[in-house]
């Protein structure tokens, strides 16, 4: 592995993030060839946090816009500031200004609201980290123009002109896998698919992120789960499940799993009616005395 | 960075482009200016690095693996660049010119086993395929326009400018106000878009269905151009998916390599089996609670039914719709009582017969008059719509 990698790895890792090598090398890449990284994964496997982490490392800021469903180009871009506006017009009127005039001044830069698309690219001091988060929520129509803007990070607003970024922001797109990226976005990225973390990672995740939950119960949990996953089920629980549940375990003063504890807290990860009634249909014991066995 | 390794990283595209990945000449750019950053020396990483910037899909990822191995060997010297299904070229009906030269290259990439499930049967099959006539494919594709407007189209909760009715948009407003001296003559307003349907066909190949395979074909070729974006699957004993190879503008190769493409035409069923496939594979990413999954079959299954059950089950938690598509319902003395339908039916919400033109008309004004133009109701509890009385009156049964 290149000496450049490791220390992006370490550094993650000293910020609280466990990277496997596939998501330093990406992250390193990225950064390198000044692309964009598109991160697909699971719902709680983690991939928001990959850009949380990077603005701190950077130490820059991070800007986030949530996608979803109906999501327009002003909530995500600009947009003027109509009562403002209308306010100045109607002051003009009073003193009697024409209404050109008036229309020069309420297209200022003072009247614009910065969506955080805007935002990203006019940043003076330093590029910040671009969080878009959960992209297969948005619409195709959405992907179009954000590909537009990620291509040369420029936008042009007809009343002002064209802004371009003075430093081209480290964007980082996050999907869960809802829908299908279209291939003139995912072409512009570079591409980091997130699995659900290995026995010995998601041990190491539990320890550093609920510091109460001791070895023993540590590696339970995480014997528990991934035997979980191995199963047929509707939804399967991500990292994010395994910490509330540890943190629930912790809360509740347990240092092992027994079969009561876990009956009572399963709801932390198993978040399906289906899965649920499967699972104390019938297997939870084994499940349990399995995850208890080893240790 | 060397000549060679761009000449590699560009064969390794091209095999992996005639595997069926969407592997592009820009993603090959790309590849090469990451190996340029990391170590060569690392197998591992050079893996890695391949993966990020070719963009390969979780789904994909057994091919790459394989193909990886296979292209950088350590120690290897030159790369075999080897054939792949799409290139392979078939044997083309009688008569045509330039057969003879083609036959053989056939029988050579056949006895390499480059072509997986090519079979004498193929060709045999692509026959039957031909006899769709153009007259007979642009009505269907009318009536699956008809069909797909009223089944699979959707509103965006995205708002595009309207001349009627809808909400009002403040920035347009102001805009034209400005112009007005401030004064508000008329309010711009928004409505929510139409969408553009999406569809996930399923289709049975196996050989109880093989009296509706002209059919079977003529719907996917006409069903691709009535929406644009549907997802297309073969299944019989594999699940195959078909969509990259289905172009209804260039017929004669998507005839070809859909013979070569599907393993296995006319064998057993193995319907949930490749049910729980897709549900493993596609089902995250292409199935989302606006999509339709259609499945055609006739569901007669030899597999598992706890399968099928599990699976479907899984499909309906998260698409807007199930429709079962089964050519058995045309006769009237059928009943959806086989064991792999029964197991389905729970999950299904409309259940209907598709054999012919005629059927598929009528499917259209049940489900325009049917309850199934608001949402269904709920997961589990299923709306589920019968034939009309004449069409199927033992299925009066199933709802």
């Amino acid at each position: 592995m290149r000496d450049e990698i490791r220390a992006v790895q370490a550094a993650m890792e000293r910020s609280g993030y466990i990277a496997e090598p596939s998501i330093a090398t990406a992250v390193f890449l990225a950064a390198e060839m000044k692309k964009p990284l598109l991160i697909e994964g699971d719902a709680g496997v983690g991939k928001t946090e990959i850009a949380k982490v990077l603005a701190r490392l950077r130490d820059t800021e991070l800007i986030r816009l949530q996608c979803y469903e109906g999501l327009d180009v002003q909530t995500a871009l600009y947009e003027w500031d109509y009562p403002r506006q209308m306010l100045r017009v109607r002051l003009g009127e009073m003193e009697g200004q024409a209404a050109r005039e008036i229309e020069s001044v309420i297209y200022a830069p003072e009247y614009l609201l910065e969506r955080p698309l805007l935002k990203a690219i006019t940043r003076r001091e330093r590029s910040p980290v671009l969080l878009v988060d959960e992209i297969d929520r948005a619409d195709d129509g959405f992907e179009a123009f954000l590909l537009e803007v990620l291509s040369d990070f420029q936008v042009t607003i007809p009343e002002l002109g064209t802004i371009r970024a003075t430093h081209a922001p480290l964007v980082v797109l996050t999907s869960n896998r809802t829908r299908e990226i279209g291939d003139a976005l995912r072409r512009r990225c570079l591409y980091l698919y997130i699995e659900h973390p290995s026995l010995e990672k998601e041990v190491r995740i539990i320890r550093a992120k609920v510091p109460g939950a001791g070895e023993r119960l540590a590696e339970e949990i995480g014997r528990f789960v991934q035997a979980l996953r191995a199963r047929q089920l509707l939804k399967v629980p991500g990292v994010a499940e395994t910490i509330d549940w540890a943190q629930a375990l912790v809360r509740l003063h347990r240092e092992h799993l027994d079969l009561e504890t876990v009956e009572q807290t399963l709801g932390c990860i198993l978040k399906d009616r289906h899965d649920l009634s499967d699972l104390r249909g019938g297997g939870l014991a084994a499940l349990v005395e399995e995850a208890a066995a080893v240790g | 960075m060397t000549g060679d390794l761009v000449a590699h990283v560009t064969a390794f595209g091209r095999v992996l482009r005639g595997r069926g990945l969407r592997v592009s000449l820009a993603d090959g750019a790309d590849a090469v200016e990451a190996l340029a950053l990391v170590d060569l020396g690392d197998r591992a990483e050079t893996k890695r690095a391949l993966v990020i910037a070719l963009k390969i899909r979780p789904r994909d990822a057994a091919v790459f693996d394989a193909l990886f191995d296979e292209f950088f060997a350590p120690g290897a010297a030159a790369p075999r660049e080897r054939p792949a299904v799409a290139q392979v070229p078939l044997r083309p009906f009688g008569g045509l010119p330039g057969a003879r030269l083609a036959d053989a290259d056939v029988e050579r990439d056949v006895e390499e086993g480059d072509a997986p499930g090519y079979s004498p049967d193929a060709s045999l099959r692509v026959k039957s395929f031909e006899a769709c006539s153009a007259a007979e494919l642009s009505a269907l594709e009318a009536v699956l326009r008809r069909l797909v407007l009223r089944v699979a189209t959707a509103k965006s909760r995205r708002l595009v400018p309207t001349r009627g009715r809808g909400r009002v948009d403040p920035r347009r407003s102001f805009r034209s106000a400005v112009a007005t001296d401030g004064e508000f003559l008329r309010l711009a307003r928004r409505a929510r878009a139409v969408e553009e349907p999406r569809l996930v066909v399923l289709c049975d190949t196996s050989g109880s269905m093989d009296p509706h395979t002209r059919f079977l074909l003529a719907f996917l070729l006409a069903l691709k151009k009535a929406a644009r974006r549907a997802e297309l699957f073969a299944f019989n004993t594999s699940l195959v998916r078909l969509t990259p190879w289905i172009t209804p503008e260039k017929l004669k190769p998507t005839l070809e390599r859909l013979a070569a493409a599907v393993p296995g035409w006319s064998g057993g069923t193995r319907i949930g089996g490749c049910l729980a496939e897709f549900v493993q594979r596609y089902r995250d990413e292409m199935v989302g609670s606006k999509t339709v999954v259609v499945i055609f079959s006739d569901g007669l299954d030899r597999g598992d039914t706890d399968d099928l059950a599990r699976a479907m089950r899984a499909i309906r938690s998260r698409a807007r719709r199930v429709v079962w598509l089964n050519p058995l319902l045309s006769d009237p003395r059928y009943e959806p009582t086989a064991r792999g339908m029964a197991a389905a039916l729970p999950f299904v919400d409309v259940l209907a017969p598709a054999h012919n033109l005629e059927s598929l008309e009528r499917l259209v004004t049940l489900v325009s008059s049917g309850p199934l133009r608001g949402p269904t109701d709920g997961r589990g509890s299923v709306a589920r719509t019968s034939a009309p009385a004449p069409l199927a009156a033992p299925q009066s049964k199933v709802s």
